[in-house]
C-alpha cells in the first residue's frame, strides 16, 4: 500500500495531467452511447474513433498527403523568409539608433494589428495559389523574430562588451562573442512565437482563399457538414504545432544551461 | 545650435515621423508621376484619405467597428471571467496545476483558429460564433498570466504580512493581487491581440457585417481605397488598445517595465 | 629615467546626450614603476575608474599623454589586463572558457590554451570547477575566475577596478591575501582602485589619493611596511598610523564633495 502511495506521489504530476486528458477523450467518445442526441445535433457530432477512421481513410486515399504537402510548403517558405528578413533587421535596429527610430513606427503599428487583415489584399495581388499564403505566413512570423532579436541585441551588457574589447576584440569578435550568444535565447523564443504565427497564417489563409491545403480541405468539409474531416485537420495542425513547440522548448532549455532562469515568455 | 539641440532631444520621434511621412509621400508620388495607377490593383494615399473620410466620417466603418466590438467584448469578458479564476486556482493549488497544465498548454500551443469552420457550423453565422472564437483565443493569456502572477508572489512578503497578523483576506488583497495584477495586465495585452485575430477570422470566414467583413468585401469588389481605409482604421484601433495597455502596465508596475512577457 | 607608467596632464570630459558634460579627468599626472603595487583611492565617482579605462585603452583622453614603458597607449593591448568590479564573466561560457577568452582573442592554439587555463585555474584554487557556469559560482569564486582570466595572457600590468567591492568581508580578506601571494610570485605591476583605505594600505607600495571630480592626484603616501605582509600586521600601531594619514588627506576631499553635492 505504501508503495502504491509512493508510486502515485512521485508521478502525481503525470498521472493527474495525463489522466485528465484521457478522461476528456473517454467522455467525448461515450457521449453518443450515454445520451440520444437529437437529430440536428448528431449532424455536427463526431467521436474520436470516427475521426481516427476518417483520418485513416483519407490517408489511404492519399488525400491528406497532398493537402499537407501544400500547407507545409507555404509554412516553410514563409517562415524561411521571415527568418531571412527578421534576424538581420532586428540586428540592425538593435545596433543603430537611427534605424531603430525609423523602423519603430512600422514595427509597432504592424505588430499591434492582426496581420491577417492583409489577407484579402494579398489574395488580390497574388491570387489563390501558394504565394498569397507564403506572404501571410511571412508577415505573421517576421515580427516576433525581429522584435526578439532586437531585444536580445539591445539587452547586451555593456560591461561584457568592454571586457571583450579590453582583450583586444574587434567589432566582429564582439558580435560573435557577446552580442550573438546574448541574443540567441531571445531569437529562439522568437522562433517559437513565429512558428505559432506561421501556422496561424497557413490555417486562416487557406480558409479564406485557397483551393489546396489542409485549411482549404477543412473549409470545404465544414460547408458539407463533414465534421470528422474538419477534426482531422484540427488534429494535424495541433500535432504539428505541439511537435514544433516542444522541440524549440528543448532547444531553449539547452541554451539556458548557463542561465539560472529562462526568459519568460507566455 | 537651437535646431541641433531640438533634434538631439527629439531624435526618435523626428526620425520616425520623417520615415513615415517619407514613405507615404513616395507612395503618392510614384503612383502619380512614375507608374500609371491601375485602380483594380493598387491605390495611393490621397485616394485612401478620401475613402477614409467617407467611410469613417460617413459612419459606415464606425457601424462595422461597433458590430465587431460587440462580439469582441462578449468573448473577452468571458475570457476574463473564466481565465483569471482558473489561473489563480492553478497558481494556488498544486494539484489543479498538475491536472490542467498539460491539457491547457497543448491547447495554447495549437492553432485554435483551426476550429473556426466547426464553430461556425455549430453556432451559425453571427455574434455567438464570433464571441466563442474570441473567447477561445483570448482565454489562455489570462489563465497563464494569472497563474504566473500568483506563482511569482514572493513567499517572504506573504510571511511578512502574516507576521504582522494578516488574515487570509489580507494576503489576497495586500500581496497576491498587487503582484498578480501586472501579469494580468500584460496578459490582457496579449489577449487583445489574439482576440482581434478571432474577430477578424470569424468575420472573414462567415459574417455579413463587421470590420473584418468590410475588409474582405472591399477586397472582393476591388474597392482598394476603401479596403485600405478599413485596414488603417482597424490598425489605429489596435494601436490605441495595445499601447494603452502598455501604458497601464507601466503605471501599475513601474518596477517591471522592460520585462517583456509576450 | 622614464617611469614605467606615465600619465601626463590627462584631460577627459564626457558629453552625454541630453545632459550637461562631466569633466572626469583634469590635468591628471601619475607615475608608477615596474613591479609596483599602486592603489588609487578617492571620493566615489571621482574618475578613478575612468583613469583605469584610459590606461586599459577603452577610453581616449581629450588631451594629455599616457605611456607604458615609453610607448603611447592608443588602444587595448595584451600587456595590460583588467579585473572588473562586477566580474564581467561571459555567462554563457564555462569557467575554463572564460579564463581562455584573452588567449582565444590572441589566436593561441586550443591545446596551449587548455594547458594555460588549467595552470591558472589551479593557481586561483578553482580545480574541479572548470566546467561550471558563472551563475553556479559564489562571488568570491567569480572574482577568482576574473583574476585568472586577466593573468592568462601574462600581462605586465594588472588593472583592478574595485575588484573585491562586491564580496563579503571575509571573502574579501581572503582574496586580498591570495592576491598578495600571486603578485609576489608573478611580479606584475598592479594598479588597484579601491574605496577601502584599509585595503589600499594593506596591499600597496604606494597609495595615490585623488581629488573629488574632476580627478587629479592630490598626494601620494608611501607604505613602508615589510613584505610579505600577513593579516596580523593590520593590528599594528604602524598600520593604523598609515590608515589615519590616508584618512586625513581623503577627508578634505570628501568634505569638498559633499559641499559640492549640497549646492
Amino acid at each position: 500500500m505504501t508503495r502504491l502511495v509512493n508510486f502515485y506521489t512521485e508521478r502525481e504530476h503525470y498521472i493527474l495531467g495525463g489522466g485528465f486528458i484521457l478522461l476528456l477523450i473517454i467522455a467525448w467518445e461515450s457521449v453518443p452511447h450515454l445520451v440520444a442526441l437529437p437529430r440536428a445535433l448528431s449532424l455536427f457530432f463526431t467521436t474520436p474513433s470516427k475521426v481516427w477512421e476518417t483520418f485513416y481513410e483519407l490517408l489511404v486515399r492519399n488525400e491528406v498527403q497532398a493537402h499537407f504537402y501544400v500547407s507545409a510548403t507555404e509554412f516553410l517558405l514563409g517562415l524561411g523568409l521571415a527568418i531571412l528578413f527578421g534576424l538581420p533587421l532586428g540586428l540592425i535596429m538593435g545596433r543603430s539608433s537611427v534605424m531603430d527610430a525609423m523602423f519603430d513606427p512600422y514595427v509597432t503599428a504592424l505588430n499591434a494589428t492582426p496581420r491577417i487583415v492583409f489577407l484579402p489584399l494579398l489574395i488580390l495581388w497574388l491570387g489563390l495559389g501558394i504565394w498569397s499564403k507564403v506572404m501571410i505566413v511571412f508577415i505573421g512570423a517576421v515580427f516576433p523574430l525581429l522584435i526578439n532579436t532586437y531585444e536580445g541585441v539591445k539587452n547586451v551588457d555593456r560591461v561584457l562588451v568592454n571586457v571583450v574589447r579590453s582583450f583586444g576584440a574587434n567589432e566582429w569578435q564582439v558580435m560573435k562573442m557577446v552580442v550573438l550568444p546574448n541574443s540567441l535565447l531571445y531569437i529562439v523564443v522568437g522562433l517559437r512565437l513565429a512558428i505559432g504565427r506561421a501556422i496561424l497564417g497557413v490555417v486562416v489563409g487557406e480558409f479564406y482563399g485557397a483551393t489546396k491545403g489542409l485549411g482549404a480541405m477543412m473549409a470545404r468539409a465544414a460547408s458539407a457538414y463533414q465534421v470528422d474531416v474538419v477534426f482531422v485537420g484540427v488534429a494535424i495542425f495541433m500535432a504539428v504545432s505541439l511537435i514544433f513547440t516542444l522541440t524549440v522548448k528543448k532547444i531553449e532549455s539547452k541554451l539556458t544551461r548557463w542561465r539560472p532562469e529562462a526568459v519568460k515568455s507566455f | 545650435m537651437g535646431a541641433k539641440r531640438i533634434y538631439q532631444e527629439y531624435q526618435r520621434p523626428i526620425l520616425g515621423l520623417v520615415s513615415v511621412a517619407g514613405l507615404f509621400l513616395a507612395w503618392e508620388l510614384v503612383l502619380t508621376y512614375l507608374v500609371p495607377l491601375n485602380p483594380f490593383f493598387f491605390t495611393k494615399p490621397s485616394l485612401i484619405a478620401t475613402a477614409f473620410q467617407e467611410q469613417v466620417l460617413g459612419g459606415r466603418l464606425w457601424h462595422d467597428l461597433i458590430i465587431s466590438s460587440r462580439a469582441f467584448l462578449w468573448g473577452f469578458s468571458c475570457a476574463i471571467a473564466v481565465g483569471i479564476p482558473v489561473g489563480v486556482l492553478m497558481g494556488w493549488r498544486r494539484r489543479a496545476e498538475y491536472t490542467l497544465d498539460p491539457f491547457l498548454t497543448a491547447l495554447y500551443a495549437s492553432p485554435l483558429v483551426a476550429l473556426a469552420p466547426l464553430i461556425i457550423v455549430v453556432f451559425g453565422v453571427g455574434l455567438l460564433a464570433k464571441s466563442v472564437l474570441v473567447f477561445l483565443l483570448a482565454v489562455f493569456p489570462f489563465i497563464f498570466n494569472a497563474f504566473a502572477g500568483v506563482r511569482s508572489t514572493d513567499r517572504l512578503l506573504i510571511n511578512v504580512v502574516k507576521s504582522f497578523g494578516g488574515k487570509e483576506k489580507d494576503l489576497y488583497f495586500k500581496v497576491i493581487l498587487p503582484s498578480t495584477l501586472p501579469y494580468i495586465v500584460a496578459g490582457t495585452r496579449i489577449a487583445i491581440g489574439r482576440g482581434l485575430v478571432g474577430i477578424i477570422v470569424g468575420e472573414f470566414v462567415a459574417a455579413s457585417e463587421g470590420i473584418g467583413f468590410a475588409i474582405s468585401r472591399f477586397g472582393d469588389t476591388y474597392q482598394l481605397p476603401e479596403m485600405f481605409a478599413a485596414i488603417f482604421f482597424l490598425m489605429i484601433t489596435a494601436i490605441v488598445l495595445t499601447e494603452g495597455m502598455r501604458k497601464l502596465e507601466a503605471a501599475l508596475a513601474p518596477w517591471r517595465v522592460g520585462q517583456e512577457a509576450r | 629615467m622614464v617611469p614605467y607608467i606615465q600619465a601626463k596632464n590627462l584631460n577627459l570630459t564626457f558629453r552625454p546626450k541630453n545632459r550637461d558634460p562631466v569633466t572626469a579627468l583634469l590635468g591628471l599626472d601619475l607615475e608608477a614603476s615596474q613591479g609596483e603595487f599602486l592603489s588609487l583611492v578617492g571620493p566615489s565617482g571621482c574618475g578613478k575608474s575612468t583613469f583605469l579605462n584610459v590606461l586599459l585603452g577603452l577610453l581616449k583622453p581629450d588631451s594629455g599623454d599616457i605611456r607604458l614603458n615609453g610607448n603611447r597607449i592608443t588602444g587595448p593591448g595584451q600587456e595590460r589586463a583588467m579585473v572588473f568590479q562586477e566580474f564581467g564573466l561571459l555567462p554563457w561560457r564555462t569557467v575554463q572558457a572564460n579564463v581562455e577568452l584573452g588567449l582565444e582573442l590572441k589566436g593561441v592554439a586550443a591545446a596551449t590554451r587548455r594547458q594555460r587555463s588549467a595552470e591558472l585555474i589551479t593557481l586561483v584554487g578553482l580545480n574541479g570547477f572548470e566546467q561550471h557556469y558563472p551563475h553556479e559560482l559564489s562571488g568570491g569564486m567569480k572574482q577568482r575566475v576574473g583574476l585568472a582570466r586577466a593573468l592568462a595572457t601574462d600581462p605586465d600590468v594588472l588593472l583592478m577596478d574595485e575588484p573585491f567591492a562586491a564580496l563579503d568581508a571575509q571573502t574579501r580578506d581572503l582574496m586580498q591575501m591570495e592576491l598578495l601571494q600571486i603578485w609576489d610570485r608573478a611580479k606584475k605591476t598592479v594598479l588597484f582602485v579601491t574605496h577601502s583605505i584599509e585595503e589600499a594600505a594593506y596591499l600597496s607600495d604606494r597609495v595615490v589619493i585623488m581629488t573629488a571630480r574632476p580627478a587629479r592626484t592630490k598626494s601620494t603616501i608611501k607604505i613602508n611596511l615589510p613584505r610579505p605582509r600577513d593579516y596580523e600586521m593590520r593590528l599594528s600601531a604602524e598600520f593604523n598610523d598609515i590608515k589615519a594619514r590616508i584618512w586625513e588627506t581623503l577627508k578634505e576631499e570628501l568634505m569638498t564633495r559633499s559641499a559640492g553635492d549640497g549646492s
